[in-house]
């Protein structure tokens, strides 16, 4: 049997549709506010500095120039808005209009397969770019709410801001080289790990004591409050602020929650992060944030993991299933026109017909003559009839 | 695994584990405990499966897993170092141990370019019968390494247990997590006095 490479699947009709279907609803919901799909090439040049570059697949070009297969959707954004959107690009907020972006695609990670049995994903984010304010910020945390309640999950948005912890480093003057471990220890709420790092820093006492309080300071909006008394010095502050600014913004806040000790994201976010969870699934479902200078000038946007969404989502029939195995061409129409899922027999022989239906589980025949109920025919029959009827005239 | 159960305990769980019954999960007062191997506790509190677990740090590091691990519980305290024959002072070639990602890591940041081996038991028999000229293994008394004639070269890492927890789980069940945590950090200040 050919499998193909690990890490890939085949993916059958069932879940193929119901896949389908949370991309078009999530593609409805982007466009009701103003998102606009795009296509971004799958194949890209490699590039060493690119923030994946150790995880995506390589391939060699003909002329040996070296390529990758596409392995995240903002960067390969950022480049499509470099070439066509040479203003927004530069920067030049005041003058032209924000972009807003969206995508539903393929991404592949060359991660190792004892891992992480994925090696090939389907993303579907949003981009809102050439803006930076706490306005913009608010609008994809809005989306990203919208997106987990569209699939019909209760959602949890949980936002931080790796700024606030940059804040406090520099108070403590960790140097470079110190700050990676750091950042990592915080972020994993990991205070030994934490306490034996600080010591070796030796930094001032009341920044010392601020850092070792940070990775419990989470939970709901109240939470600002506590850090505001943790760490009230200027710069720590007007990051709190621009959180403050954010959660001022919505009209109910009682979805939200925050975590300051939020310090360590991928490498290209520099301002606000966050990420959607939904209750009794352990994996954030969605995860987003601001990039300011790092790709683009002003840019932020939130991708979701289509597998890990559908896994997230209890189990569903997903649309129209076939009812009416059809010998009559004309009928077949009137009854897909109504919004019936209607096969067409490959037989002409009303018997062979009957047994192809049979075969398939579809509960009623259409022939020219009549609609006739097999054995496991439901109720629906005399709609059916009626929609005939009316169709025919 | 006692240890475990007790800290448990003194934080205010009712838990009763009984060894005979050979059960798999507990019951304690709402609160479902499993037993599970410790290199598979990252894996289930990672998913999510379960909200928290005890696990080692080395157990946790060499699984790559990225959890919160709020509470150093303090006990199963050990060191994991490189080991070799004693009075050994040739480079390394090939270094065998049961965790082949801190052992690559630690070479690494060493400058050395030595092989990893990975067994899965009776590590120190690597270095005895020359499949590896050094091991990467826990040490608690070092009673092992001197009755074979082995000595500790360099500490990889220390190591004690730590309580973890689920990324979403810390924020979608603070209400029961929290107070765990503050009430195994309590238990564990106590332990410390």
């Amino acid at each position: 049997m050919a499998f193909p490479p690990e890490g890939t699947r085949y993916i059958l009709p069932e879940e193929a549709q119901a896949r389908a279907g949370v991309v078009g609803l999530l593609g409805d919901l982007y466009d009701a506010w103003g998102y606009r799909l795009v296509e971004v090439p799958a194949l890209e040049r490699y590039h060493p500095d690119h923030p994946r570059v150790g995880q995506s697949f390589k391939l060699s070009d003909r002329d040996s120039g070296v390529l990758a297969l596409r392995s995240d959707f903002t960067p390969a954004l950022a480049g499509l808005v470099r070439t066509h959107y040479p203003r927004v690009a530069a920067g030049e907020e005041e003058e032209v209009a924000p972009l807003r972006l969206r995508y539903a695609d393929k991404t592949w990670q060359a991660i190792d397969p004892d891992v992480a049995r994925t090696r090939e994903f389907t993303q579907v984010g949003v981009e809102l770019i050439g803006v930076s304010n706490a306005r913009a910020d608010t609008e994809l945390i809005h989306l990203a709410r919208e997106s987990v309640r569209a699939v019909g999950l209760v959602p949890r948005v949980e936002i931080g801001n790796p700024a606030f912890v940059r804040a406090l480093l520099d108070l403590a003057a960790v140097p470079q080289s110190g700050r990676g471990e750091l950042a990592d220890a915080i972020d994993r709420k990991d205070r030994s790990t934490l306490v034996a790092l600080l010591a070796d820093l030796a930094p001032p006492k009341d920044v010392a004591a601020a850092l070792f309080e940070v990775p419990d300071l989470y939970g709901d909006v109240s939470v600002l409050e506590e850090a505001r008394r943790v760490a009230p010095w200027p710069p720590a502050l007007a990051e709190l602020e621009r959180l403050q600014a954010i959660l001022g913004e919505f009209e109910d806040d009682s979805e939200l929650l925050l975590d300051l000790g939020t310090a360590r994201r991928l490498s290209y976010y520099t301002g606000v992060t966050f990420r959607a969870y939904t209750f009794d699934y352990g994996q954030p479902l969605l995860g987003g944030g601001r990039y300011d200078g790092a790709l683009l000038p002003w840019a932020a946007g939130f991708t979701i993991g289509l597998e890990r969404l559908l896994s997230a989502v209890p189990d569903r029939s997903e649309g129209a299933p076939v009812l009416v195995l059809s010998l009559d061409d004309v009928g077949a129409r009137i009854l897909r026109a109504a919004g019936y899922g209607v096969m067409r027999s490959l037989t002409t022989d009303v018997e062979a017909a009957r047994q192809e239906a049979r075969r398939q589980g579809i509960p009623y025949l259409l022939t020219e003559v009549e609609l006739e109920p097999l054995e496991e025919a439901g109720s629906g029959l005399a709609e059916l009839r009626r929609v005939l009827e009316e169709g025919r005239g | 695994m006692a240890r475990a159960f007790e800290v448990l305990r003194q934080a205010g769980l009712q838990l009763e584990r009984s060894v005979e019954a050979r059960a798999l999960r507990y019951d304690a007062g709402g609160v479902m405990v499993i037993e599970v191997r410790n290199s598979d506790i990252p894996t289930y509190v990672g998913l999510g499966v379960a909200d928290a677990g005890i696990v080692g740090k080395d157990v946790l590091l060499e699984s790559g897993s990225h959890l919160y691990e709020p509470v150093d519980l303090g006990f199963a305290a050990c060191r994991l170092s490189l080991i070799r024959p004693r009075g050994a002072a040739g480079a390394l070639r090939r270094v065998a141990s049961k965790y082949p990602r801190l052992t690559a890591g630690y070479l690494r940041r060493v400058g050395s370019s030595a092989e990893v081996v990975r067994l899965s038991g009776n590590v120190e028999l690597a270095c005895l019968t020359g499949l590896a000229d050094a091991v990467v293994d826990i040490v608690e008394t070092g009673g092992t390494l001197r009755a074979n004639e082995l000595e500790e070269v360099a500490v990889v890492l220390r190591s004690s247990a730590r309580l973890v927890v689920n990324r979403a789980a810390l924020k979608l069940k603070a209400r029961r997590l929290r107070p765990l945590i503050v009430a195994l950090r309590e238990v564990c200040r106590r332990a410390a006095d």
